[in-house]
């Protein structure tokens, strides 16, 4: 009985503290908020961006008895002219270069295309230095690259139409067909209709596209809203960072004790000394307990976090409390002070956070397999695991090693560190 | 006969510190007994050991016929420790405070709920309960101390200089508390270097200095070891150094100690020594400033005992 009086007093005590408080709820809340706050808009799949404005000059004409149909010039000005582009790209036309550069510098426009005289003929004539000129606004960085992107695929068409010809020939040849010279511009043509299909079957219906980019599943309920999987790693970091700062912020109250003489003045009561500690001990489990608790559930009232299953969610959260109580007990043990406790909670559970992974849940494509190697000696990083599971929808049997793993590292890390406090104090 | 208190022969070591030796003293059940001595006297290690905080190097103590080291638990049960300093929670209220510290003794219900309302009532806080200790002055939180102490109606209870650094009326509040307790049947171990509490809350006085009890009696019969001797404290216009052998040399002079330019002599008859006193000054160009004549107390007694004042 005096175990839980000891513990509904540094619980009462705990709760009643501000910044015990914002340890454990508020910072972690925060710290999400900011991150949803400064991603979300980017990540909820409502992509805003503002239209590209390209001014294109297109001085490409054929002779009156070119073979072409259409010249190269008028072939790269479409593109950007396509009624499937206009949602982010607004072109117009310019005369001329000098019209597209005095509009670049009034910044009526982003990007101008300059497309030189007779650039048709020359590029077939094989003229080495004809060329598309791409002039933009130094202070744009995405516009001008996704035009330069753009003429160079207008560009590879039509050498990839060249090399289509050459083959074409090379085949009748090869076959004893004598090639009509005047059926060339149609392969030409018909290179070219299909490479422009393709370009916008690639780009604008995916599903269509000849290369689709799968991203691997890692679970079988994975959530198709890139915002809450960020967002529930995230805030399982957060969380789990906090976590063991509450776990080690709570320990610490058997210094403060010590140092308010309110330790020495128990030990004269006739209640025995590991009574005491276990009574602290039990405390520091359900501070840690209920602010997982409370995390879990703020974050899915404020950040629409999926958590899992619920058996996972268990599993998980117990083996963050063993871990954290365990790591915060043996942390602690080693201290003198509370004036010492600060610094070593501080950097040390930033540096063991850093290691675990909590810093870096959602970096894309993860980080370098030595720097996970880590993680597998560090107890954040196991409980990181735990999570990352759970929140993939993961079922209570594969969480069962990382949840064995934390709580044997909770045991043997709190054993250690009661072996200190006992040998201190009792 | 048993006593409430009984003290046998204990030790405490520190590595090669002896902070308390061979310590002896009883006190009978219903009487104040005071611990008297200058600070490093090992007065609070004693009562330590007492209290169950210290394991004792060796020898034994008992609380009600129960040994701290072989039935702690029963000794500690019979007792009730006020620490020097406060030792309460101050995010707690002052209810919450002593409901929590009778829990620890033992109370439960609704005999911890009227135990806490008498002993608000004892140290007049009833009506500032529900304030947060912090949040109380430094008397008040004295009271607080104490009354966590009385929850459990100890049959002993241990106060270790509870007046330090207070104001004058909560130290008399403290004071007439210790007499109040004792007239209810309460027997107290009292630790003080104020030789005036000693006296006046005492039956019996424990003198404590380095580590060892070097007298115990009641007030007047420490009193009487100093026979008649007159204690006199004499206060110069400069270091005391230029005139103290010279000092120590005069004749009726039994013993004499110097601090901050102020010197205690105990003297066999204040008549005839004082002249000489006052010669051997101006022969050594030294002026008195102010001479202080007292008749025997227990700080004459303890420089009889050491040859050092008490307050050193």
């Amino acid at each position: 009985m005096k175990i839980l009086d000891i513990a509904f007093k540094d619980l009462t005590r705990s709760f009643r503290s501000a910044f015990a408080i914002g340890m454990m709820v508020v910072a972690p809340l925060m710290l999400t908020g900011l991150i949803y706050f400064a991603f979300g808009n980017m990540s909820g799949g409502d992509v805003s961006m503002t239209a590209i404005q390209v001014g294109v000059v297109n001085a490409d004409q054929l002779p009156a008895d070119s073979a072409f149909e259409m010249p190269i010039g008028e072939i790269i000005r479409s593109m950007f002219f396509d009624e499937s582009v206009q949602s982010w790209i607004t072109a117009s036309d310019y005369a001329d270069e000098a019209s597209a550069r005095s509009a670049l510098d009034k910044q009526e426009i982003g990007v101008a295309v300059i497309i030189p005289h007779n650039f048709t003929e020359r590029y077939w004539s094989g003229e080495k230095d004809v060329q598309v000129l791409v002039i933009s606004d130094p202070t744009l960085s995405v516009g001008p690259a996704i035009v330069q992107d753009m003429v160079t695929m207008g560009v590879d068409a039509v050498a990839g139409s060249g090399i289509a010809r050459q083959t074409i020939m090379e085949r009748l040849e090869a076959n004893g067909i004598q090639p009509d010279p005047a059926q060339i511009p149609t392969w030409i043509e018909r290179y070219g209709n299909w490479y422009r299909d393709f370009q916008r079957a690639l780009f604008h219906n995916p599903d269509k596209a000849a290369l689709v980019v799968v991203a691997p599943s890692t679970g079988e309920t994975e959530t198709a809203d890139p915002l809450a999987r960020m967002m529930g790693l995230t805030m399982a970091g957060q969380m789990i960072f906090f976590a063991f700062f509450t776990g080690g912020n709570s320990m610490m109250s058997i210094l403060q004790e010590h140092e308010e003489g309110t330790l020495a003045r128990l030990f004269t009561t006739p209640t025995d000394r590991t009574k005491i500690l276990m009574g602290k001990f039990v405390a520091v489990f359900i501070t840690v307990l209920l602010q997982g608790m409370v995390l879990m559930i703020a974050g899915r009232l404020a950040f629409g976090v999926q958590w899992g299953k619920p058996v996972s969610i268990a599993l998980a959260l117990t083996g963050q409390v063993f871990a954290a109580v365990g790591l915060g007990v043996l942390l602690i043990s080693f201290v003198k002070s509370t004036k010492q406790g600060g610094p070593v909670l501080g950097g040390g559970l930033t540096m063991l956070g850093m290691l675990g992974g909590l810093f870096t849940v959602n970096i894309p494509g993860g980080m370098p397999e030595a720097f996970n190697a880590i993680g597998n000696f560090i107890p954040q990083g196991w409980v990181l695991k735990g999570w990352r599971m759970t929140l993939d929808g993961s079922a209570a049997g594969d969480l069962l090693i990382p949840f064995l793993v934390t709580v044997a590292m909770g045991i043997v890390m709190f054993a250690i560190g009661a072996m200190m406090f006992r040998k201190r104090y009792a | 006969m048993s006593f409430a208190i009984e003290v046998k022969n204990l030790k405490k070591s520190f590595g090669d510190l002896q902070a308390v030796q061979d310590a002896s003293f009883q006190a009978e059940a219903g009487e104040v007994l005071s611990l008297l001595g200058p600070n490093g006297a090992g007065k609070s290690t004693t009562i330590s050991m007492l209290s169950g905080l210290l394991a004792p190097t060796s020898g034994d103590g008992c609380i009600m016929g129960h040994s701290v080291i072989r039935e702690p638990e029963a000794a500690k049960a019979n007792l009730g420790v006020v620490p020097q300093d406060i030792a309460l929670y101050p995010d707690l209220s002052a209810r919450e405070n002593l409901v929590f510290w009778g829990k620890m003794y033992g109370l439960r219900g609704a005999a911890l709920k009227s135990r806490v309302d008498e002993v608000l009532e004892i140290i007049g806080l009833a009506d500032r309960q529900k304030d947060h200790v912090g949040k109380f002055s430094g008397g008040m939180k004295r009271r607080v101390n104490i009354g966590a102490a009385l929850l459990h109606k100890p049959a002993v209870i241990i106060m270790d200089e509870p007046t330090v650094g207070i104001d004058p009326q909560s130290r008399r509040h403290i004071l007439d508390n210790v007499k109040e307790l004792n007239q209810k049947g309460m027997t107290v171990l009292y630790t003080t270097h104020y030789m005036e509490e000693a006296a006046e809350l005492s039956n019996h006085i424990a003198i404590m200095d380095k580590g060892k009890v070097i007298a115990y009696g009641s007030h007047d019969e420490l009193i009487k070891m100093v026979g008649e001797q007159t204690r006199i404290d004499v206060t110069l216009n400069t270091e005391a150094e230029k005139v103290l052998s010279a000092w120590r040399a005069t004749e009726g002079v039994s013993k004499i100690d110097a601090l901050d330019g102020k010197v205690t002599a105990l003297v066999d008859d204040s008549n005839r020594v004082l002249p000489r006193l006052f010669d051997a000054a101006a022969k050594a160009s030294v002026r008195i400033t102010s001479v202080d004549i007292q008749e025997p107390n227990l700080e004459t007694v303890f420089l009889h005992l050491t040859g050092r004042a008490l307050r050193d």
